[in-house]
């Protein structure tokens, strides 16, 4: 049976605060050597956003914006693109290469629950080849 | 190919089928170790001792017909170790069945969906090693069955942190609690451990017969 999008993600969430400044990022993603952070949302009307390496280098570094006094906020892409726990891997890489982007968040209701990277998908794509 | 290369006797034969039957049997107790952790019905538990008395005789057989002379004598030892590799699975996979029998069935609700996912995960690890013994007489490719072990081996590490992490949360109040919450989980991820060495075993025995 094909497997769906809660069976291949990572469940491993790490978040920040909108108010966190882009240097509380950096320093996050060193010390857990990720690319990426889930920025929780301000209040109940606001979205989840996410704030990758890539973000941070185009919207803050290179312009020589000093990460210590822009908050996350600023530079997170917002929103998030997401799919049900049981949607089709087949849908996670299309959306992918659709909005060219390297993860998809996967969602319980409105509760994020996990997320899907290229890896996850090689790493599937690798396993279905290694089972035929 | 390993037929044609090692002889492809009569006692060839009989080994490589019995090989094949005792695989099948390891898929068979991972599924019944699942069962076990999904309808946490303890009466389940024990086709796990049924199988793996079963697998036993399996292997008996299996090392008997090497013995008896099946096998080119430099291949028979390392096809002898690639089976005690997968025995000492049978093992663990004994040990967390017979652990689940008195786990704190409150407590593990709370460790359930960690657990079911690596039960699912080992079942899929042995069905690849199942095919990853026909690629090697069939000399196809080892090379990505072994990769799809390797991938799954860390999927597996990854979920155990996140066990840990839970298990830190209980408090352990006696001696017995813990040896039996400890000897559960370490039997429970090694598994994978052990899918993983009889893969690289199998990519070894691959490569030399090249």
């Amino acid at each position: 049976m094909p497997k769906k999008a809660f069976e291949i993600m990572n469940t491993k969430l790490e978040t920040i605060s909108s108010e966190d400044s882009i240097y509380s990022a950096i320093e996050k993603m060193i010390d857990r050597r990720i690319r990426s952070l889930l920025v929780l949302p301000k209040d109940e009307k606001d979205d989840y956003g996410v704030v990758t390496v890539r973000n941070i280098i185009f919207k803050a570094l290179i312009k020589g914006i000093d990460p210590h006094k822009v908050k996350i906020g600023e530079i997170a892409s917002k929103p998030l693109v997401t799919v049900s726990k049981d949607a089709s891997i087949e849908e996670i890489y299309k959306l992918m290469e659709k909005n060219n982007i390297a993860r998809v968040f996967v969602k319980d209701k409105e509760k994020i629950i996990g997320v899907v990277s290229f890896f996850d998908i090689m790493a599937h794509i690798l396993i279905e080849r290694a089972k035929t | 190919m390993l037929e044609k290369l090692l002889g492809g006797g009569k006692l060839e034969k009989k080994a490589l089928e019995n090989i094949k039957n005792y695989l099948q049997i390891f898929i068979s107790a991972q599924e019944c170790l699942k069962n076990l952790f999904l309808t946490e019905n303890l009466e389940k538990s024990y086709c796990i001792e049924n199988l793996e008395r079963e697998a036993d005789s399996v292997r008996r057989e299996i090392i008997s017909t090497i013995y008896e002379g099946a096998f080119l004598p430099y291949i028979r030892p390392n096809l002898c170790t690639f089976i005690e590799i997968t025995e000492k699975a049978f093992d663990f996979l004994k040990t967390c069945a017979f652990e689940f029998r008195y786990f704190d069935k409150k407590f593990y609700q709370t460790i359930k969906e960690e657990v079911l996912r690596i039960a699912n995960i080992n079942i899929e690890m042995a069905e690849i090693l199942y095919r990853a013994f026909q690629s090697l007489m069939e000399k196809n490719n080892l090379r990505e069955k072994n990769l799809a072990i390797r991938i799954y081996e860390k999927k597996v590490d990854e979920i155990k942190l996140d066990l840990i992490e839970k298990v830190r949360q209980k408090e352990v109040t006696n001696f017995w609690e813990g040896k039996n919450i400890d000897e559960f989980l370490n039997a429970l991820v090694k598994i994978s451990d052990i899918i993983e060495d009889a893969s690289d075993y199998l990519y070894i025995l691959d490569i030399s017969l090249k």
